[in-house]
């Protein structure tokens, strides 16, 4: 056995999780974070917020997506303790969390009924949200393409793409 | 997953020094998609001792351009990368590409080393160890190759002799295309070598204390017409089952020059010389895409599913001659 190199590293990380300032410590204890927790594992396990799915947790299925600095990723395929200082947003962030009230995109989904089980819901409402932010008004080529990576095994994507679009309709005209 | 010990390397030179602390027992982590799904079905026989996260060195991405060469930092995530007015302007077949590469959520974090770098996805190799335990393949150091009696549908055509897994990197093929280059850091020092000499039948060139840190592309002739077409099962977040990047220069109809690049049949992207060079001096038609399709595929020994394979390689490669 080699020496081990002495560096050590970040024994506290912060992550901003829907506006929420959270401090982890690293380790293999109880309420620790494990340098091998995966994102998706921290928000669900950690901090409770099990809108965010696990699915495949290989990175194929798109359920368990959010947002890191606005940009849509997949939870499962990230080390929290990479996500160190990064700004998240989960389907819990979205909508106004003093009034209780929902985001627009997530009414137009009960609007257009835009899912059946609900399973894969959060990680499309997440990865609409990410297009949304940045392209506010989208072709519907432009939705199936940013949700491309996001299945559904009851099929709502037609629904789904109604409801994306009328969201986007219904935006501020800012 | 099982843990590992997490080090955050801030620059190239302690990387390697790690990565030689390690002696093999530690594994590079960039964008994590690949690596990660590799750690959490236990396909290697050897666990990591440690990560080291790459990201976190500053000089390793963005795209930059002097006269000749436009250069792509290996940390540069692919998103960025197609978004890039440099690739758009110059090397629109690698834009291509990398809009092929998985699903957005993970162009948002790969980079362009991890795709060039991440491990074969042969089915047998990537067997999960909680399935009834880790397929011991030849690739992992075992005798055989499961695959050359077993379910060979989406592996090698060509230049395969013990193990018969493809290289799923699609930048990979449109590199190989634009002639590109790719340099190593390690121990003893930096080497520059093409990117379709990076791998080798069971893996890749690099030492267990290199990286990746660049890719230089020459700037392709404005005339040189671009292409590349991946065929997958399904659209998003699949491999390709065939894919082929061509750049071809017409003079008067008459093509001057002419590289075509496989991807998927072989063990590296295969460059289709003898198409190249029947292809230079003739006329680009129906008939000598066609020709040139055959003679791309000469060499080729498929296994006993993967004929199929043959013969969407000749026609995108006609497809991608033609810019059909």
């Amino acid at each position: 056995m080699t020496s081990m190199p002495e560096k050590t590293t970040h024994s506290i990380i912060t992550l901003t999780v829907n506006g929420d300032e959270h401090a982890f410590i690293l380790g293999e204890g109880a309420h620790q974070v494990s340098p091998s927790h995966t994102l998706a594992h921290t928000l669900r396990e950690t901090l409770g917020l099990t809108g965010t799915k696990i699915s495949c947790d290989r990175g194929a299925c798109g359920c368990c997506t959010v947002l890191m600095d606005g940009k849509a990723v997949l939870s499962c395929m990230l080390l929290t303790v990479e996500c160190a200082g990064k700004q998240i947003t989960t389907i819990e962030g979205l909508g106004d969390p003093a009034t209780g009230a929902i985001d627009r995109l997530q009414q137009s989904f009960i609007d257009h009924t835009a899912f059946q089980c609900g399973f894969c819901t959060p990680g499309i409402i997440m990865s609409a949200k990410a297009l949304l932010n940045q392209n506010p008004s989208p072709t519907r080529e432009e939705v199936q393409a940013a949700l491309a990576g996001n299945f559904c095994r009851c099929i709502s994507h037609y629904h789904v793409l109604d409801a994306v679009l009328d969201a986007a309709q219904k935006g501020d005209p800012e | 997953m099982k843990t590992f010990t997490h080090i955050n390397a801030d620059s190239v030179a302690e990387a390697v020094k790690l990565l030689a602390q390690y002696q093999g027992r530690a594994k590079l982590n960039a964008g994590g998609t690949d690596l990660l799904g590799v750690l959490k079905d236990r396909i290697l026989p050897d666990y990591p001792e440690a990560l080291i996260n790459i990201k976190t060195i500053p000089e390793l991405s963005g795209v930059a351009e002097d006269e000749k060469t436009i250069t792509i930092g290996a940390l540069t995530i692919l998103a960025d990368l197609s978004a890039a007015p440099l690739i758009e302007k110059y090397c629109p077949l690698l834009k291509e590409a990398v809009d092929t590469v998985a699903a957005p959520q993970i162009r948002n974090v790969a980079t362009i080393g991890g795709n060039l770098c991440q491990d074969t996805r042969c089915w047998y190799y990537r067997y999960p160890d909680e399935i009834g335990g880790m397929i011991q393949c030849l690739r992992k150091g075992g005798k055989t190759c499961p695959a050359v009696v077993g379910e060979n549908q989406y592996h090698a055509i060509m230049g395969a002799k013990k193990c018969f897994a493809v290289s799923p990197s699609d930048t990979a093929v449109a590199l190989t295309a634009l002639d590109a280059t790719v340099t190593l850091a390690g121990g003893s020092g930096t080497r520059t070598l093409p990117v379709e000499e990076l791998y080798t039948p069971l893996g890749n060139v690099l030492n267990p204390d290199e990286l990746v840190t660049a890719i230089y592309i020459p700037k392709p002739a404005p005339a040189a017409k671009q292409n590349f077409i991946k065929f997958t099962l399904r659209k998003p977040i699949d491999f390709a089952i065939v894919s082929v990047a061509s750049l071809t220069t017409l003079e008067q109809g008459i093509c001057t020059a002419a590289r075509i690049v496989l991807g998927a049949v072989a063990y590296t992207p295969v460059r289709a010389r003898e198409a190249e060079k029947f292809l230079t001096g003739k006329e680009l038609t129906e008939e000598t895409a066609s020709e040139a399709a055959e003679l791309a595929l000469a060499g080729a020994k498929p296994l006993a599913k993967n004929a199929y394979k043959l013969e969407i390689a000749k026609t995108l490669v006609k497809r991608a001659l033609l810019g059909q």
